[in-house]
């Protein structure tokens, strides 16, 4: 708190200059979110590819015994890293650096740093309990699967923390707003409050589940657990917790892409649209991952069905706004006819060839996603390799690329040194698209000859792995093949990010590429101009009583619950633990 | 108007464009996610739908597995042409682990677990089902096609689960 008594409110001017000393605070644990986030990833990015070489029939774990006990082992640490410490650090870090450099406010530093340490804690003990073997309960951790003390404390440590954001955005939006009343939230703020309240909520399930069940359970203060239930509490975050994978990644494409292009933002309001209604429509859902279970009724499951449906429009209209504005981009730099606006983009920028290959990869992100929330469609893929097929064309390319194509122009932008080298930052990213397109087009189509996700294939006895498996032997091959590529695209990619942060050569910090939009100002810092031209719709004035959309996200998702658990409630089933790996 | 928004004649020609092609879009979303919706509900309204279902809970989690059906592992003849299954998953085998029914006959499955979650996956065929230690799940199935199928398992169960594989065989109808 003392932080921001002295630091209030900074003039926008003055972050650019390195004598201010808030201002190097910020970029400092800025970076640092940056390298543990993208650390995580090295670590989860050189383990995938093992399991793609599984998949396509290679057994790589007997010659990495001492380090990697099992295909389980290493998927457990491959999840773990890329899905939560990953996401979380750069998450984290991006929704309150963006927002405090928009709002020309300094956030409150002290809180800040204790969501790193938080989360930083966290890590070191999952990291501990998977490295020795004791918790390969993967990132689902389902029990009566039983870990050991540390994944699970550390797995709370690490969703505690990666809350505290919501605070820090609250009181910077809440000086902001004294400074000037009846101004609406400017547009990068309120897409990363509302990413934060959304997750704020979802949260409340898995810590749920983790405090009260699987924590004292690990310690051993209570005997046993029941698995539905817990199943059941962690859909509740697991749901929201991929679109706290994808707002960050729009946060960009939303805020920052449509200026880096060279153009403006479309639609400020459909942003806000967009938003809110991933806010709403992500919560009730979670038990659509459930549809396979038994235990509750029908007619929930077809309310889910309608309400997953609900939640694509969002994305729908996010790739109208965006691919507007990319078009509008590419006709001012003078692009022609149906296609030509698309190849006069700027694709020698690696952060934007990263953003739009990444939109790219979400058309078959999103038509999966689609498959997936169905029902019927959803009994013929469950748990087999379409999820994973589907999903690392969500988080795999939309979050990671993304992120992959904010730190090319952050890491200069934080550090003052220039990337080590444009061109391997374009060859990764584009090494990234082809390789991880063709994991995921095998993983989906292997998946329909009914292959499961999360099998140790491989170590099949041969002829077994033939019987099973042999009439998805050209899906499975192309899933490999993706593999390699994208252990060449994530090793081009760590050498391009920590060569710049190490070697980079000295450069001017470039400024934050934020977005105008049409008939939006040119700056929302608290010292700018007064705005006049917002006169915003009822609707969106509407959308900025954030209280309101918490009060109705948290009403819907108590709504869709309550009748879910319910029967689960009254049967309850006594577990005890299990460890079979 | 140009004045007021700062906007340039190119700027306020795409604006005023880009706000009649959303409108159009976002009706257009509507109507394809409320077509896709109906869709997929009307495979479950008529009856074309496979609906896992619960037939007891327990609070004691092995209980199920205990119950006589389960420990024989036996294909009742439930009617005519139907018949009732039952199947324990265990770490890291299906019990029975070889089945066999008759082609076009109506089978409803009976899965339990004895320790950890397993999935109830038979290869070949939208049957899905969790099979959760102290829940009795159901699911009904028709082969259609008399032959070889294998149940596997989805849900991760540890050290062994890729192999934890079952066979159902399927016979010719009108075989005794």
């Amino acid at each position: 708190m003392s932080m921001d008594i002295t630091a209030d409110t900074i003039p926008s001017a003055l972050p650019r200059s390195d004598s201010d000393r808030a201002a190097t605070s910020m970029r400092r644990l800025m970076l640092a979110f940056l390298v543990m986030g993208f650390s995580a990833l090295l670590v989860g990015a050189t383990i995938g590819p093992l399991q793609a070489l599984n998949y396509g029939g290679i057994d790589a774990y007997p010659a990495l015994r001492p380090l990697l006990q099992s295909y389980y082992q290493g998927l457990t640490i491959h999840g773990v890293m890329n899905g939560y410490v990953f996401t979380f650090f750069v998450t984290c870090g991006l929704l309150v650096y963006l927002p405090a450099r928009e709002l020309g406010v300094a956030p409150n530093l002290a809180m800040w740093r204790a969501c790193f340490a938080v989360m930083a804690l966290g890590t070191l003990c999952v990291f501990y309990a998977m490295a020795d073997n004791s918790s390969s309960v993967l990132w689902t951790f389902y029990p009566p699967l039983k870990g050991s003390p540390f994944f699970y404390i550390g797995i709370t440590l690490l969703a505690l923390g990666s809350t505290m954001p919501l605070p820090i955005l609250l009181k910077m939006r809440a000086t902001w707003r004294r400074h000037r009343p009846g101004e609406i939230t400017p547009l990068v703020t309120y897409m990363s409050l509302t990413t934060m309240l959304m997750w704020g909520l979802a949260g409340v399930g898995v810590v749920a589940e983790l405090v009260l069940q699987l924590d004292p359970w690990s310690l051993g203060l209570i005997g046993t657990v029941d698995p539905i239930v817990n199943r059941t509490l962690f859909w509740l975050t697991g749901h929201p917790i991929v679109y706290f994978w994808l707002m960050p990644a729009y946060v960009s494409w939303y805020g920052l892409l449509s200026r880096q292009v060279g153009g403006k933002l479309i639609s400020d309001p459909m942003a806000r649209i967009t938003f809110a209604l991933l806010m709403i429509f992500s919560l009730p859902v979670g038990t659509h991952h459930q549809f396979s279970d038994p235990g509750f009724s029908s007619i929930w499951r077809g309310i889910l069905v309608v309400l997953t449906m609900s939640v694509a429009t969002p994305s729908l209209v996010t790739a109208f706004t965006i691919g507007l504005s990319l078009e509008y981009a590419g006709r001012l730099r003078g692009g022609r006819g149906w296609f030509g606006w698309f190849s006069a983009l700027p694709w020698g920028d690696p952060s934007v060839a990263a953003q739009v290959l990444a939109a790219v990869t979400f058309i078959l992100g999103g038509a999966t996603g689609v498959v997936n929330g169905s029902w019927q469609l959803n009994a013929i893929v469950h748990n087999t390799t379409f999820i994973p097929g589907h999903f690392h064309v969500t988080v795999g390319s939309v979050t990671a690329m993304t992120f992959m194509a904010i730190s090319f122009w952050m890491v200069p932008h934080l550090t003052g040194r220039q990337l080590v080298s444009r061109r391997l930052a374009l060859f990764s990213v584009w090494t990234w698209f082809v390789g991880m397109t063709i994991f995921a087009i095998g993983m989906t189509w292997a998946g329909l000859y009914g292959v499961p996700r999360r099998a140790w294939v491989s170590a099949l006895p041969h002829e077994t792995y033939h019987a099973l498996y042999g009439m998805a032997s050209v899906p499975l091959a192309l899933v490999a093949l993706g593999g390699v590529l994208l252990w060449v695209a994530s090793y081009t990619f760590f050498a391009v990010f920590f060569g710049t942060i190490l070697f980079g050569r000295r450069t001017a910090p470039p400024p934050i590429p934020f977005a105008q939009s049409f008939g939006g100002p040119a700056s929302s810092t608290i010292d700018s101009p007064p705005n006049p031209a917002q006169s915003a719709s009822p609707l969106i004035r509407a959308l900025d009583h954030i209280w309101l959309l918490t009060g109705v996200t948290a009403l819907a998702t108590v709504a869709a619950y309550i009748p879910i658990l319910w029967p689960f409630l009254h049967h309850v089933t006594r577990a005890p633990g299990w460890i079979l790996w | 108007m140009d004045n007021n928004t700062g906007m340039s004649p190119f700027e306020a020609a795409f604006h005023a464009s880009a706000e009649r092609h959303e409108r159009f879009w976002i009706f257009g979303v509507l109507v394809m996610l409320v077509l896709l919706t109906i869709g997929t509900m009307f495979y479950v309204v008529h009856d074309y739908g496979l609906v896992t279902g619960t037939h007891s809970y327990a609070t004691d989690p092995q209980a199920p597995a205990r119950e006589a059906a389960f420990q024989d592992g036996k294909v009742v003849r439930t009617g005519p042409n139907a018949y009732a299954v039952y199947v324990v998953g265990r770490a890291w085998h299906w019990s029975p682990d070889v089945i066999h029914v008759p082609e076009g006959a109506e089978i409803t499955f009976y899965v339990t677990s004895a320790d950890v979650l397993h999935g109830f996956e038979i290869q070949g065929t939208p049957v899905n089902l969790t099979a959760v230690p102290g829940v009795v799940g159901t699911v009904r199935y028709t082969f259609r096609h008399a032959g070889l199928f294998r149940i596997l398992c989805n849900e991760y169960c540890g050290m062994f689960h890729h192999a934890m594989v079952a066979r159902i065989i399927v016979d010719p109808a009108g075989t005794p």
